[in-house]
């Protein structure tokens, strides 16, 4: 069948490691795997620049208490949304969700920072529909409306889960002789080579509909509770989702983190589509679908446990000691080549990137809207744990039985396109006021990387990732997992580089403060230096423990939603907006607190 | 001699998802409580239909589910006098078994909806309600995109919650009915999301409590009566 053949970019790197010509094949595999969405290739030498925690799985891990880790990561789906919103926006929750999964823990709350140029109707119905069936409650967002992002928007997820510690699990095999099953729903022509395509500029012919994965709710569910009871029953040794790259990618990665390689047999994959060709199957994008790793005695238990949930199952590879990646179709090999290969994407040279002054930034505004209307079609209640719901800032969860955790994702575009470098690290300090503002200490970060075209930018990119390194040591707070979306471009024009921090925090009592009736006072610094910024940090956690509500935002002409979130509770507030720099040390106190710090009354809650 | 202790039992249908939280305000209140799948028998005095999107609703709500094997337990379970609660997709698969009359079609705004509403409670008759006032106004969540309440029979119709405003559009702000034996009842809006204060409110603390009681004097009673044939 005629497919589009993608060119691939490093085909003179993978010949000369293959030390020969490669196949059709291989170049198929390889253009997946070596895509920038897979292979990072870009970022990765920066990636490793940052300080990091828990890094490495499927998903940043971070211990939350004596029994339980918190696993979480923001993923982007924004390429898929701008062809096809709902299936685009609905498979990016489905994507995420697998991850947090895969590491062992339920997943137990969704966040969404989205860009766009308006309310784009299917981006939202697509994460409510997907996030409301699975029963993972939407706990919190950005909402960003400007028309830098009319070609090109931008839906992150970002993605928590809880899991016990004696059930967190390796994404890789260990030894040699291992099975790998992979089960869940049927794979089809969805999304191939949709790798490849969200590595590359959203103009004409290769925006095809083709590459979008398309979700089922449904299925993901159940495998959710699939995958849960094998894990409760000890069986998975090893998992991996199935993402982008499909079996390719879940299956090579899982041995050649070991140094082990696979034999995969394409024929025991469930097809929705019976005559897809070997190639197809092998690198199919269909979603909800998992790749555990387990001993041959327990694959039996493990395929019985899928087919009780309705889903496919079998065992698709064997564990090899031979470090060959082989997948076979009905015994005959379709490719074979080293595993570790598959996994060593070409690295671009990273730059150095020396940081100015601050510059005095100028105010881009994005549109004030009361968020209601869109949150409100997510279900933040599920599962019972929301302590504070959308519309006060940071999400507040709490772990039955035990303690609390919050979760902010935030980001700085219009602070991005004036200096990259400080757009970063003035995203990950108003984080830290966000998270110490509902009472709770930062325990890490995931770092979503939005940027336009690194070939023709690359300073933009090294500046972002110089700013969030720095602020990450300049506030102790690690990077646990991240993710990485270039090239959003449409006609070479490109977004403002838009980092996105999801980050996490914890707290030891769930008595968030709350807002009640009473003056409103503006405290801090309209400008910003950053020597300041922990003496702020220390009064917003010490107002915060004294149970006073405190509002960390970086426009407060853009309370709408608070506004409407207090008329709901019957409070009335009134206030003068504060004037501030766009980058500024102020935050918004509910209550007489006794302050160091320069303080003004701004109104008052009625 | 030994009494058995109030128990219940919530039906986990495949896509359900808020099996573990009607668990959950079940062992709060003081239940033995447990899930069951659609191939199991009832062994119960209290049994669930929990919220979620049982086979992804991707047929009409509820529809599939209400065809299950189990759906014959419920419905023996139902003319032995026993107690159910269908919350959210589990009153779209009551409706869908028949057990209680009326439909459920899209919100008017053609959108799902989550958010906290006060209800006023119509009928305090019944097991599910005895421990509100009659007339009473409460906050309970409500959650879904297919809660759109209308009347196809009057007789058979017992409104027990209403909605104090317009909603979804349903007929007469109708939240929830029962039967005519009040022993089953359906609504929309999530009791077993509001048990605490801390995470919502804590009125649909009081569904469970009154089903709790309820059957515990039923079980008393009885158990004085056999007491006083075998004249203990």
């Amino acid at each position: 069948m005629q497919r589009l053949v993608y060119n691939m970019k490093y085909i003179d790197i993978l010949e000369r490691k293959l030390g020969r010509k490669a196949t059709k094949a291989e170049i198929e595999a390889f253009t997946v795997m070596w895509s920038e969405h897979c292979g990072y290739s870009h970022t990765k030498g920066y990636i490793r620049q940052l300080p990091r925690v828990g890094f490495g799985g499927n998903a940043g891990i971070v211990p939350l208490d004596d029994y339980h880790f918190i696993a979480f990561k923001v993923e982007s789906h924004n390429h898929p949304s701008a062809v096809e919103p709902f299936n685009g926006a609905a498979t990016g929750v489905g994507g995420i969700i697998r991850d947090i999964l895969a590491m062992g823990a339920r997943p137990t709350a969704v966040l969404d920072s989205l860009h766009m140029d308006k309310i784009t109707e299917g981006i939202i119905d697509g994460i409510s529909d997907y996030g409301n069936s699975i029963g993972v409650p939407t706990v919190g967002g950005e909402l960003r409306i400007s028309n830098y992002y009319k070609y090109n928007p931008l839906v992150n997820v970002m993605a928590v889960g809880i899991g016990k510690n004696e059930h967190l699990i390796p994404s890789m095999a260990k030894r040699a002789g291992q099975v790998i099953v992979i089960f869940g729903g049927a794979t089809g022509r969805d999304g191939i080579h949709g790798a490849s395509f969200a590595s590359e500029d959203l103009t004409g012919e290769k925006a095809t509909k083709l590459s979008i994965q398309v979700g089922d709710p449904f299925a993901e569910k159940m495998l959710i509770e699939a995958f849960l009871e094998m894990v409760e029953e000890g069986l998975v040794e090893g998992a991996q989702d199935l993402g982008a790259g499909g079996v390719l990618s879940a299956t090579s990665e899982l041995v050649a983190k070991a140094d082990l390689g696979a034999v995969v047999h394409l024929e025991r994959i469930a097809l929705r589509e019976p005559d897809m060709n070997p190639v197809e199957i092998l690198i199919s994008e269909s979603q909800e679908r998992m790749a555990v790793v387990t001993s041959p005695e327990k694959a039996d238990r493990v395929i019985e446990i899928a087919r009780k949930h309705l889903l496919f199952a079998d065992i698709a590879a064997e564990v090899t000691k031979t470090g060959q990646y082989v997948a076979k179709y009905n015994g005959k090999t379709v490719i074979d080549v080293p595993a570790k290969l598959l996994e060593e994407s070409p690295e671009e040279s990273i730059y150095d990137y020396t940081p100015s002054e601050m510059p005095k930034f100028s105010w881009i505004k994005f549109k004030d809207i009361d968020a209601h209307e869109v949150f409100e079609r997510y279900d933040y209640m599920v599962g019972t744990d929301t302590v504070v719901k959308p519309g006060y800032g940071p999400a507040v969860m709490r772990v039955k039985g035990s303690c609390g955790y919050s979760l902010v994702i935030h980001s700085r575009a219009d602070l991005g396109f004036q200096d990259p470098y400080w757009a970063a690290y003035i995203t990950l300090l108003e984080s830290v006021r966000k998270t110490l503002a509902v009472g709770a200490r930062p325990l890490a970060i995931t770092d979503g990387i939005n940027y336009a075209d690194p070939d023709v930018e690359p300073e933009g990119l090294a500046a972002q990732m110089m700013g969030l390194k720095n602020a990450c040591e300049f506030s102790n707070v690690p990077v646990a997992s991240g993710n990485a979306s270039l090239y959003n471009t449409y006609k070479g024009k490109g977004i403002p580089p838009t980092l996105v921090i999801g980050m996490i925090g914890k707290l030891e009592d769930l008595n968030v403060p709350r807002p009640k009736k009473g003056p409103v006072y503006a405290l801090g610094f309209k400008d910003f230096e950053l020597e300041r910024e922990k003496i702020l940090w220390n009064e917003i956690e010490r107002i915060a423990k004294s149970g006073h509500f405190v509002v960390s935002m970086h426009d407060f002409s853009t309370m709408s939603t608070l506004k409407s979130e207090l008329q709901n509770v019957g409070l009335e507030m009134k206030l003068k907006i504060p004037k501030c720099e766009p980058a500024h040390q102020l935050v918004v106190v509910f209550g007489d607190v006794e302050t160091k710090l320069p303080k003004e009354l701004i109104g008052y809650v009625r | 001699m030994t009494r058995s202790f109030p128990k219940a039992q919530v039906v986990v249908y495949p896509g359900s998802n808020c099996d573990r939280d009607a668990l959950w305000a079940l062992k709060y209140v003081g239940f033995d409580a447990e899930f069951i799948g659609i191939h199991d028998h009832i062994d119960a005095d209290l049994v669930i239909l929990p919220g979620g999107f049982s086979y992804g609703d991707y047929l009409r709500v509820g529809a599939v589910a209400a065809r299950e094997p189990i759906a014959s337990e419920i419905k023996d379970f139902v003319n032995r006098g026993g107690l159910v609660i269908g919350i959210c997709n589990g009153f779209q698969i009551l409706i869908e078994m028949r057990l209680l009359s009326g439909a459920l079609l899209q919100n008017s705004t053609g959108k799902f909806i989550c958010k906290v509403v006060e209800l006023e409670v119509s009928d305090i008759t019944t097991p599910f309600t005895n421990y509100f006032i009659k007339g009473e106004r409460i906050l309970l969540p409500i959650a879904h995109g297919f809660g759109r309440y209308v009347k196809t029979d009057e007789l058979k119709t017992n409104v027990v919650f209403r909605y104090t405003e317009d909603v979804n559009g349903s007929d007469e702000f109708i939240a929830g009915v029962s039967n005519n034996d009040k022993n089953v009842i359906g609504l929309m809006p999530h009791p077993e999301r509001s048990i605490e204060r801390l995470i919502c409110s804590d009125d649909g603390l009081r569904v469970f409590l009154s089903a709790f009681n309820y059957i515990k004097l039923k079980k008393t009673q009885e158990d004085q009566k056999a007491n006083a044939k075998v004249g203990v």
